[in-house]
């Protein structure tokens, strides 16, 4: 992987820094954080070379860190929840809370890459596959979802609808969140009230939904509090992270 | 004049807090990662740590040191050490101000 990353720099920054930077990349585990630092820094070297440096760094947003991770996971929380309500109101398929909680959902996966750093140093193969799962679970909501819009009564895989690509992936989504939770508590990379919160809220929705499958709807209540509390414990991570992650402001860079 | 740090955008920052780790003495990249990570807390990322060294080097406010085992080693150059001196003086002077008006005694 480190070939293969430090083949996205030009290849005059590698001529300059290349020897030294992939002794760094093989200093310690990359996890999600670093590969998109990494591939950020690959950009703004190839618009540095071309004289446009100082366009790229204007572009605040575009640094990989904690305060960044933290805006997506509160954000992305915010709109899952947002969504899931809306679709709970007026849970007709094709109306704009399932979208809303699409969205929510790609700054789920941001907020879980920038908030991994720390714990992809002690644990990488766990936040990896957290990534993987939680991305495999976003795209088959996504699928779902958008087979729910355009056939809804059709069948889309044997006997699977739209809506059971959505509901699967939406609880595979939760166990990656889970195993985040998890791998931030191991490290305390992150206040523990938020990663045990985060844990509790998925470990609870998992135990509701296949507690559900055999006791029918008495489970129903824990259940929705359990996909409800999911994504708050996402917002609350955020804000630590936010309020961990505070911008020098004196140094011009926010 | 020495060329203020917020000219560096979001560069700023990383650029900041690596001139204060080669403050006291040369290091090389993944001891001056290692040395803001633990004195801030805060992760950084090995390309944002490159971008602000390549601008930091360009600027004169470091110097590459020859590599040890193909870690190569950064030195903060009198530029750079008057750079870092004359912004930790405003955040402190900033931050001085700030207590005052709070009624509160600088630590």
């Amino acid at each position: 992987m480190i070939a293969l990353l430090l083949r996205l720099y030009p290849a005059r920054w590698r001529a300059r820094y290349g020897d030294e930077f992939e002794v760094l990349l093989a200093e310690r585990p990359l996890g999600p954080f670093d590969v998109v630092d990494v591939l950020l820094g690959a950009i703004d070297a190839h618009l540095h070379l071309r004289g446009l440096g100082s366009w790229s760094e204007r572009r605040k947003g575009f640094l990989m860190s904690l305060r960044i991770g933290g805006f997506a996971a509160a954000i992305g929380g915010a709109l899952i929840l947002i969504g899931w309500v809306w679709a709970g109101v007026d849970p007709a398929d094709s109306d704009p809370g399932f979208w809303i909680f699409s969205v929510g959902l790609v700054g789920l996966l941001i907020g879980l890459i920038g908030l991994s750093a720390v714990q992809a140093r002690a644990h990488p193969t766990l936040v990896w596959v957290a990534l993987l799962v939680s991305a495999i679970g976003g795209a088959m909501m996504v699928l779902g979802l958008i087979a729910m819009a355009l056939v809804p009564e059709a069948w889309l895989v044997g006997d699977w609808s739209g809506w059971n690509f959505f509901i699967v992936g939406m609880l595979i989504t939760v166990v990656g969140s889970l195993l985040f939770a998890l791998a931030t508590l191991r490290t305390r990379a992150l206040p523990r009230s938020g990663s045990a919160f985060l844990a509790i809220a998925s470990a609870i929705s998992l135990l509701a939904f296949v507690g559900a499958l055999g006791l029918g709807d008495s489970l129903q209540p824990i259940l929705t509090a359990g996909f409800l509390a999911f994504p708050v414990g996402w917002i609350v991570l955020g804000l630590q992270a936010i309020r961990i992650d505070r911008p020098a402001m004196a140094t011009g860079a926010v | 004049m020495v060329a203020p740090l917020p000219e560096l955008g979001r560069f700023a920052e990383p650029a900041i807090l690596i001139l204060v780790s080669l403050s006291d003495g040369p290091k090389h990249g993944y001891a001056i990662m290692a040395d803001v990570e633990q004195g801030t807390a805060r992760p950084m990322g090995p390309g944002t740590l490159y971008a602000a060294l390549a601008r930091l080097e360009e600027r004169g406010f470091i110097e590459a040191l020859p590599p040890v085992d193909r870690r190569r080693p950064y030195r903060l150059t009198a530029l750079g050490a008057t750079a870092v001196a004359e912004q930790l003086r405003e955040l402190s002077a900033f931050a001085e101000l700030g207590l005052r008006r709070l009624g509160q005694a600088p630590r």
